[in-house]
């Protein structure tokens, strides 16, 4: 896997920090993402292990999302991506495979609190109560009119959300959820997964 | 609002969907008259009733799929149970 670049957020704007809210929104962009694409129940399928719909936390530390069917998100810290896709595109030679790293093209953000899912509820129509999107439940939908990746990842039991969108949305994504948060006492915390 | 039974994503709401027309079988090119054409790109049946219609969840899962729409009251059936691909942590 090829070393990226230094990467830069599209969350341009600097914003007060604090780690201690009820409600917390943070920049995780940075985050290594690749996008893999194969057939929905070939090889790459079986491997990666996360059908439509769900996630697996792979043993080396990255986080796999079934994201569409036959469409993969592998996040995580890059050498843990590395092993979920490394090799992956010649693992059927029959297959078409892509693998291709997101890092600089997507932004991504995590939204942590118990009141994460009423907040989403604001700018997303789907449906955000635990038995309809339980831990580890991913779909895309439309979030403040953006077309989004979403994951729910909780973090300790806290409800958490993952929130994937085009780089070019992000600073928008950004402030429309902070503006979706404040009720709920949203304070934007550090950045990182 | 209007829920459109996506058979990957579960019922969704029709603006995270593209509206793809009525859904008719396309002629043959290679034998196909003028008149069919016209037919096929211009003409539609438009009945109060129930309509095959095409539908491309843009905001979802990304797939064209057919659905029935019945124009008089928005009630929908098609084969496949909306939700029937989704699932929780594998």
């Amino acid at each position: 896997m090829a070393e990226s670049p230094a990467f830069e957020s599209p969350v341009v704007r600097s914003y007060d920090t604090a780690s201690d809210g009820a409600l917390t929104l943070a920049d995780a962009s940075a985050t290594v993402k690749w996008l893999v694409r194969a057939s929905a129940d070939g090889a790459v399928a079986g491997r990666l292990g996360a059908p439509f719909g769900s996630s697996r936390a792979a043993a080396g530390g990255a986080l796999v999302l079934g994201s569409r069917p036959g469409e993969w998100i592998v996040l995580g810290e890059a050498g843990a991506v590395a092993e979920e896709v490394d090799g992956i595109d010649g693992l059927d030679p029959s297959d078409l495979v892509t693998a291709l790293d997101w890092t600089h093209g997507r932004a991504l953000f995590r939204v942590t609190g118990p009141e994460a899912s009423a907040m989403l509820e604001k700018v997303c129509s789907l449906d955000w109560s635990d038995p309809m999107t339980p831990d580890g439940a991913v779909a895309s939908a439309s979030v403040a009119k953006v077309t989004c990746d979403l994951a729910r990842n909780d973090l300790d039991g806290v409800p958490s959300y993952l929130i994937f969108c085009d780089r070019s949305f992000g600073q928008y994504l950004f402030d429309a959820l902070i503006d979706a948060g404040n009720e709920f006492g949203l304070c934007v915390g550090p950045g990182g997964l | 609002m209007l829920l459109v039974p996506c058979p990957y994503c579960g019922p969704r709401n029709s603006v995270d969907l593209r509206y793809g027309g009525e859904s008719q079988p396309r002629p043959d090119p290679a034998t196909a008259t003028p008149e069919q054409w016209r037919g096929y790109l211009y003409r539609r049946d438009n009945p109060a009733d129930w309509l095959r219609e095409n539908w491309y969840c843009r905001s979802g899962c990304r797939r064209w799929f057919t659905v029935e729409r019945n124009t008089a009251t928005n009630e929908f059936r098609h084969p496949p149970m909306p939700g029937d691909k989704r699932g929780g942590k594998a």
